[in-house]
Order: structure tokens, then sequence, then C-alpha cells
């Protein structure tokens, strides 16, 4: 196993609503390795992104607060550092993309100015000169073409995903350790996203960072990613690498997600199988059931898991496929 | 009247013209949709894909009239729908409805579901009489699984699938033949996308409806069409039965498509056609077929003109100098 890089211990965070206390992440353990990609799959609402958003310590208070837990990023706890020092560590060590490429970028600035930005913050060493050929350098990295004309052009200049290209180019100026890419490619077409997908493979390759893959197809999750973690209201429900979690999943939600995607096989017959689902809806934060989230919505649902023995924990159902199930599949 | 074709588009061409100068001259048009043609068979299931800005969308409204088309015909059970007037199409848009895409947008946050759903009973005058019409919107609810306590309720306080229901059963009201789906899953998570799936199917079935199916999704697409229909920058590049165009797909684009989709398998290593740029922009487009600048098998031929139609086998055309195989 490669270099342990990042490790999330038992995280909790809550929200202060209207309505009252929610907890959006609750108790989730993560591991992330060099030159590794773990992926967190998850429908809305699951707390994925929350749970990045806490590793980059932007969870804003006072509505927002990590209530319990542990972030160790190269043996020292984030959560004890000060604004400053976090500061040091956001955009420099860990990194960040997000979903939607028109509206992280800043419509008034050129791509290149953005991206010299990143590095008057984090490598304040360089000259006016060396910068340039940097952020020059890494437009060409991430494949844009005639870098040199690109980078005095505005976001607006540019197609989507030459915009997630610039956006992985600003993330990765500062060469960081950590890249969490947040639904990276939702809002791509897929042509596109083929692309992007790709260019993040080399780009780890080469680099050798470690990854944090947030998104909620299957389909991207298998081609990325090295080990998945299934996140169900706030859970995590099951943990696996990515070939075990495919060929032998354990839990019924991931089990349940997986059916409910058509395949292209299921097509090829005159009689279209009917798409199984899971049935029902995802409970509100505020309506959990006590036991396991799932309990209304499981197919083997039995009577431990309305709340007598409490929540189901993520346990070792064999070494390194961990599931959090009282009646796992077998 | 009633021939074996439900809806028959021939050679719709939809232009918005680009105003520009001190007298908003037209300086230019996007081709939104150039010279689409294809037929739907009553009961059936037409799947449109493509990317964004390839005018699935704007091809779906033409067909409702919310657009109006710049040049072509739309056949509806025989009859061009773009020589009717406003009462004639009012009467036609009972026989022909729309589901949008994002359930959040598309119900008024200020009535409540009854209000909503008898609303285009109201307008059409359908099912008068008090009980009359209670009794048509439980049988809706009931036809979409919803609970029979929501038609006090409010759209919030629905999740996103729940919505979808009630804008399909909103579509439902006035007992359709035709229905327009405009991506009405692409907002949905994916275990509650299955559901709606099914349930689109399902209603299909009962009430012998007939489908044109918008999705940017071509798993979904595959799954629930009897034919599919790709386009690229405005033009119907290729059209087949569905199981066909997955094994077989003769234009270069329909196979990329095909291969850029993810596989949710870890094990099978795609063997990917990575397609090289952007979509162009449809203000101005690449002469000749608008593909070739990305196609691995353009041809000086393909700068010259746009490809005509080539058939294949059956109802399965492509519109390609050098088709695979």
């Amino acid at each position: 196993m490669s270099e342990l890089i990042l490790e999330v211990k038992d995280l909790v965070v809550d929200f202060r609503t209207d309505r009252g206390k929610i907890t959006a992440v609750n108790g989730v353990n993560l591991e992330v390795y060099k030159g590794r990609t773990l992926g967190i799959v998850g429908e809305s609402g699951s707390g994925k992104s929350v749970t990045a958003l806490s590793v980059m310590g932007l969870i804003q208070k006072p509505t927002g607060n990590v209530s319990g837990g542990e972030i160790v990023y190269r043996g020292e706890n984030l959560l004890d550092k000060s604004v400053d020092d976090m500061r040091h560590i956001r955009g420099n060590k860990i990194a960040m993309i997000f979903q939607e490429p028109m509206t992280s970028l800043n419509p008034v600035f050129t791509v290149g100015n953005q991206i010299i930005e990143v590095l008057e913050l984090h490598q304040s060493h360089l000259s006016k000169t060396e910068m340039v050929d940097k952020a020059v350098d890494m437009l060409k990295l991430v494949g844009i073409p005639s870098p040199e004309q690109r980078f005095k052009e505005y976001p607006h200049q540019l197609s989507g995903g030459m915009r997630q290209r610039v956006m992985i180019a600003i993330a990765l100026a500062c060469e960081p350790d950590i890249l969490i890419a947040d639904e990276p490619t939702t809002a791509l077409d897929v042509t596109i996203q083929a692309q992007i997908l790709d260019l993040m493979n080399k780009l780890q390759k080469e680099l050798g960072m470690g990854i944090i893959f947030i998104t909620h197809d299957l389909g991207v999750v298998a081609e990325t990613c090295d080990d998945v973690a299934v996140m169900y209201c706030g859970r995590i429900v099951e943990r696996a690498d990515v070939h075990t979690l495919f060929k032998d999943p354990k839990h019924p939600y991931t089990i349940g997600l997986m059916d409910s995607i058509p395949s292209f096989d299921s097509t090829q017959d005159e009689h279209k199988a009917r798409l199984r689902t899971i049935e029902g809806m995802v409970p509100s934060l505020f309506e959990l059931p006590s036991g396991c989230s799932f309990q209304d919505r499981c197919p083997r649902v039995i009577d431990e898991c309305r709340g007598a023995k409490g929540v189901p924990v993520l346990s070792n159902y064999k070494a390194d496929h961990k599931v959090s199930c009282f009646n796992p599949s077998h | 009247m009633s021939s074996e074709y439900l809806l028959e588009v021939n050679n719709l061409t939809k232009r918005f013209p680009i105003k520009g100068g001190l007298f908003g001259r037209e300086v230019g048009a996007v081709k939104a949709v150039n010279d689409v043609s294809f037929k739907i068979k009553r009961g059936e299931t037409l799947g449109l894909v493509g990317e964004s800005g390839c005018g699935k969308t704007t091809l779906g409204r033409c067909i409702l009239r919310l657009l109006e088309p710049t040049s072509g015909e739309i056949l509806y059970n025989g009859q061009n729908i773009l020589n009717y007037g406003p009462k004639e199409m009012r009467e036609l848009r009972r026989k022909i409805q729309i589901i949008f895409q994002d359930p959040y947008a598309s119900l008024n946050p200020r009535m409540t579901i009854g209000s909503i759903l008898s609303e285009p009973l109201r307008i059409h005058n359908l099912f008068e009489g008090k009980k009359e019409r209670q009794k048509r919107l439980y049988e809706l609810l009931d036809q979409v699984q919803l609970p029979k306590d929501a038609l006090n309720k409010y759209p919030h306080e629905f999740s996103g699938g729940q919505r979808q229901r009630v804008c399909i059963a909103r579509a439902l009201a006035v007992e359709p033949d035709f229905i327009v789906c405009d991506e009405p899953v692409s907002a949905l998570d994916v275990s509650v996308q299955a559901q709606v799936i099914n349930l689109l199917t399902d209603l299909q079935k009962d009430l012998g409806l007939t489908y044109l199916f918008i999705a940017h999704d071509l798993k979904v697409v595959e799954y629930i069409s009897t034919k599919v229909a790709v386009m690229y920058l405005g033009n119907m590049v290729e059209l087949a039965e569905a199981s066909e165009l997955y094994g077989d797909s003769r234009h270069p684009y329909t196979k990329a498509l095909f291969s850029a989709i993810p596989v949710a398998d870890p094990s099978k290593k795609a063997d990917r056609i990575l397609l090289e740029g952007d979509i162009p922009s449809p203000m101005n487009p690449p002469a000749g077929c608008h593909f070739h600048p990305r196609c691995w098998k353009a041809t000086d031929e393909c700068k010259t003109a746009y490809p005509s139609r080539t058939d294949a086998s059956g109802s399965h055309y492509y519109r390609c100098y050098n088709p695979i195989n």
C-alpha cells in the first residue's frame, strides 16, 4: 500500500437550520493514499460534499459546525489549525475543483490572472515572469491549445470543457498532495466528460497526488477510482476497493444503486426487463428513523434494523471490505 | 385519418436570427434544427439524444409549436399542424402534452397540487362538475402513485421524484395521445430516476401513449425507446431501432458517443474513442459535415457538402460519407 496522506476519523458535521439541528455527516472514516483515487458515491443529501468541504476547512460557522472527529493530514489534525495555517494548506497542499465550471471562475479576471492569484498566495518567492511562465505551463499541462493566447482570455470566451480544464490547472498550480474533485464532470457532456476523466487519470500518474472523487455516477467511479465509499444519509454504508465493490456488493443500498442503472446488455433482448428500483425515497435528515436509515426502503430489512440494536456499525465483512448492515447480502 | 404514424416530421428547420448593428438588422442565424425528418408510430417511443446545443429541445418545442418552425412540415394524424389556427391549436394541445426537465421550476410554488392538476381540466372544459373533477384528480394521483392527501399540499412539500410525478399527472390530465418528455429524469437521483422510468413505461402500456423522449443519457434513452435518433449541431445524423443502434451504429459520432459512456464495471476497460476538441458553436458551424473537425474518419469530401441520407436496413438511416463497417 502506498503512503497514507489523509485520514478522516469519526467526522461529525452539524448544521443549524430554522427547523432545528441536522447532522449532515455522522461518524465518517476515510483514508486517502498517495497516487490513489478514493471515490465517494451517494445521492443528493448523503453528505458527500459536506465531507469534502470539512477537509478543506470550508464549513461556514456558525451555521455549520464540525462537532466531532479528526482530520489528520500528514500527522497533524487540521481541525486544530488556525485560520492562517489553514490558508497555507488550502489551495496549496489540498486543492479542490467544483462541479460548475461556469460559476466557479471569476468572470471579470482573465484565466491567466486567476492561475497567478494562486501562485501569488502560495508561491510568493517566484518572480512575476516566472509566475506567468508557470501559468502558461499549467494551461499546456491540462491540454489547452494555444495556451499563450488563452492565458489572456476571459472565462466566457471558453467552452464548458475548457473552463473545467482551467479549474484543474488552478487546482494543480501548487502541486497539491490531495485533489478533491466534487462532481467535476456532472455539468459536462459525455464526450467532454471522457476527455476530462482521461486528463485527470493522466495527471495523477504524472504528479502522484491522492484524489478524492465525489460523484453520483457509478460508471465514473468504476473507471476512475481505486477505492470506493458509498454514503447514505450522512454515513458510510459500504467501503471496499473498486473491484470488490462492483463484483460483490454487500449492502442492499449499494446493490439497489447498481441495479437501477439501465445497462445496454439488458436492452438487447426483445422483452426489456423492468428496471429494478429502490422503493420510496431518501428520508429527510430531520426525520431519520432510529436504527438503520435505510430500513424503510430496504428489501432485506429485519427486526434488528428498526432501532433496538441502534445504528449498524461499519465493520469488516472481509479484510478491506466494510459494510454497515445487520443483514448484508450473501 | 388514422394512419400508422401518429407523428411525421418532414424537413423541419428552425433558425434563430442574430440581430446586430444600430438598427437591429439580421446579421446571421443559428440553425438550431436543420432539415430534420422522422416518423413516430402510435404507441412507440422515439428517443432523441445529443449533447448540449444539438437542438433536441428546440425540436421538441417546435412539435408543440411553442416555437414556430422556420420551414418544414409537422403532420399529426396526417394533418399539417403548422397550418392550424389558434383555435385548432388549442384543441390539439389537449392531445399533445409536454413534461419538462426541472420539476422544481415547472410547478407554480403558490398553487396546491389540486389546483395544478385541475387547471388543464378547467382550460379544456373536461370533467365538469365538482364530483366528476374530484374523481378524475384521485384517478390521476393513483396513476402516478401519489397519495390522495397530496391534493392539498404545495410543491415544496414534495421531493424531486414526487414533483416529477405531479408533472406527469398534469400532462396526463387531459388524456393526451402524445407526450414530449424533455429530459424528464435528468434532474433526479439514480434510484428515483429508475422509478420514474418504470412509471413512464407502465403508463405507456396502460394508456397507449406515444412518446418523444429527449435526453442526453444514452443508457436511459436506449432503455425506454423503440427507435433512437442522434442529433449533432442541429442535424439528425443517425436514426435506428434502439437495439440496432447500440450494436451496429454506422455514424462515427454515434459510435464515439456510445464509447464515451463510463461503464459501471471496473474489470471492463472500455475501448474508448476520445473525441478531440469541443462542439463547435452552432452560430458558425464548420462547412460540410459539421462533425468533420472532430471525426477520425474525415476525408476531403466531408468538408464540401453535408452528406445526404443513406438508408441502411429497415428504418435505419445515417448521414455520413465514411460510415463505420
